[in-house]
């Protein structure tokens, strides 16, 4: 197969990017689309260019690292997948390809298709944690739960953090993401103590970002390579009420539990 | 949050405002009842007027205040976006908002304040009433005032049927099996409140109601 791809190339935070279009030749169809793009860059390699930069790590749709928008979707056209598990008969012959970042202002391009998403672990740094104690691991099923429960948590924990559902939303808002998080652990014992704190913590991470705000057009849900559903954002907004009137009851709580004790 | 706070306020409104409307089918004595028993009260009235008012200016200048926000996150646009689930009226809210808000505009100073077309500002029915019902027919009757009205009515349905579901979302309710019913919760009040103020305009342009 052939195939004309329109890429963003930049070669820099600061620089100014613009599209490039290269031709993709011998591609098989049973070729994943980053190995399709392994090609480009080896043919780009052996005439002494530069290589198409873009994130990539397990090639199974777990590690969340690959982020292309591909002909203006988010992971391409499938559903349910990352790009990596995205193959190339899935395209017609000839066809041509536009290939993009994830565009935000959270996400800054750090190169080509390389945007910088720890924008994400920070948000997870101020609230996507349980406090435990250190020490041997707790016996599994010490602490049981429904199986309604424990499928809930598990919908909400498959989120990968790829970054998708922001490069998908039009407002680029981490809403999904945040969901995510928030349902999974408020949904358990185990993170039930510090539930209140948790979401108003997130969603105040959110903001500092510069993440939009959810409209509810549900754009994330439909290129969430993990099908996460956006039930999970009334979760979040349900939790974020909560916590303001749960909030609003307590005496002030401790600084962060992993505040340096002096 | 807010802006789902005012926009469900104002859906209240627009849901009782369909209600009374319909009197018009129960003939001039009702409809004409109505609005001196609303008249009669002015404190009400007025606190509602007002009420209503501030609560329309807050759900626009949040909506704006958002949509600013929303636009900086978001400095580069992407050459090529493609929408894959978003309805129609979620992708059109600020161009139905605005529609709305000039429909109002014109509705209040057409059937409220009675500075388009005074003709009928103060005329009384036979029982001494303000004759509203009169007022209704007549405007009717006129073909560009059925077009306007049936935009803004349009508007009102597009914005609606994105609009509930998407507050009741916000404000937080959600429960697996009932999800559904709240989904469809949102286009089926924007379509009945349409359908109302639409059966009222097309009554009278067609002569059922005279």
């Amino acid at each position: 197969m052939k195939f004309t791809l329109n890429i963003w190339r930049q070669n820099g935070p600061h620089e100014r990017g613009r599209f490039i279009t290269y031709e993709a030749q011998d591609v098989s169809p049973g070729m994943s689309f980053l190995e399709m793009l392994d090609g480009v860059n080896q043919r780009l390699l052996g005439n002494g260019e530069e290589p198409v930069a873009f994130e990539q790590d397990c090639r199974e749709g777990i590690c969340g690292s690959c982020s292309l928008v591909i002909n203006g979707i988010p992971h391409g056209p499938d559903q349910g997948i990352t790009t990596c598990q995205l193959y190339m008969r899935r395209f017609s012959d000839g066809a041509f390809i536009t290939i993009e970042p994830w565009r935000a202002k959270a996400f800054p391009i750090l190169k080509d298709l390389v945007v910088d998403r720890s924008a994400l672990d920070r948000i997870m740094q101020a609230g996507g944690y349980i406090s435990v104690n250190t020490g041997g691991a707790v016996d599994g099923n010490v602490i049981l739960i429904g199986k309604d429960q424990a499928e809930t948590a598990m919908d909400a924990a498959s989120c990968i953090g790829c970054g998708a559902c922001v490069a998908a939303c039009k407002n680029a808002s981490a809403m999904l993401f945040v969901a995510a998080k928030v349902s999974h652990l408020a949904t358990l014992p185990q993170g039930r103590p510090e539930r209140a704190r948790r979401v108003s913590a997130m969603l105040e991470a959110m903001d500092r970002e510069g993440f939009g705000s959810c409209g509810n057009q549900y754009e994330c849900e439909a290129v969430c390579p993990k099908n996460i559903s956006t039930r999970f954002i009334a979760n979040l907004n349900h939790e974020y009420l909560r916590a303001g009137i749960v909030e609003s009851s307590l005496p002030s709580e401790p600084e962060s539990p992993h505040a340096e004790s002096s | 949050m807010g802006l789902a706070m005012t926009g469900l306020g104002l859906v209240v409104f627009v849901v009782f405002h369909m209600l009374g409307n319909l009197q018009l089918f129960e003939g001039p004595h009702a409809l004409n009842g109505y609005a001196a028993f609303l008249r009669d009260m002015p404190i009400v009235l007025w606190a509602v007027r007002i009420g209503l008012l501030s609560m329309a200016a807050l759900h626009i200048g949040l909506a704006l205040q958002l949509s600013m926000r929303n636009r900086r996150a978001r400095p580069v646009e992407y050459t090529i976006h493609r929408y894959r689930q978003a309805s129609i009226a979620s992708r059109t809210m600020a161009i139905s908002g605005m529609v709305l808000l000039l429909f109002v505009g014109f509705h209040l100073l057409h059937l409220t304040a009675g500075v388009i077309d005074p003709g009928f500002a103060d005329r009384r029915d036979p029982a001494g009433y303000r004759d509203v019902y009169g007022k209704v027919v007549h405007a009717f009757q006129n073909p560009f005032m059925v077009v306007l009205y049936l935009a803004g009515q349009l508007g009102l349905g597009l914005h609606l049927s994105h609009a509930i579901a998407s507050s009741v979302q916000t404000m937080g309710f959600e429960h697996a099996a009932l999800n559904r019913l709240l989904k469809a919760f949102g286009p089926v009040i924007g379509l009945i409140v349409v359908l109302g103020n639409v059966a009222i305009v097309l009554a009278v342009f067609f002569g059922i109601v005279r």
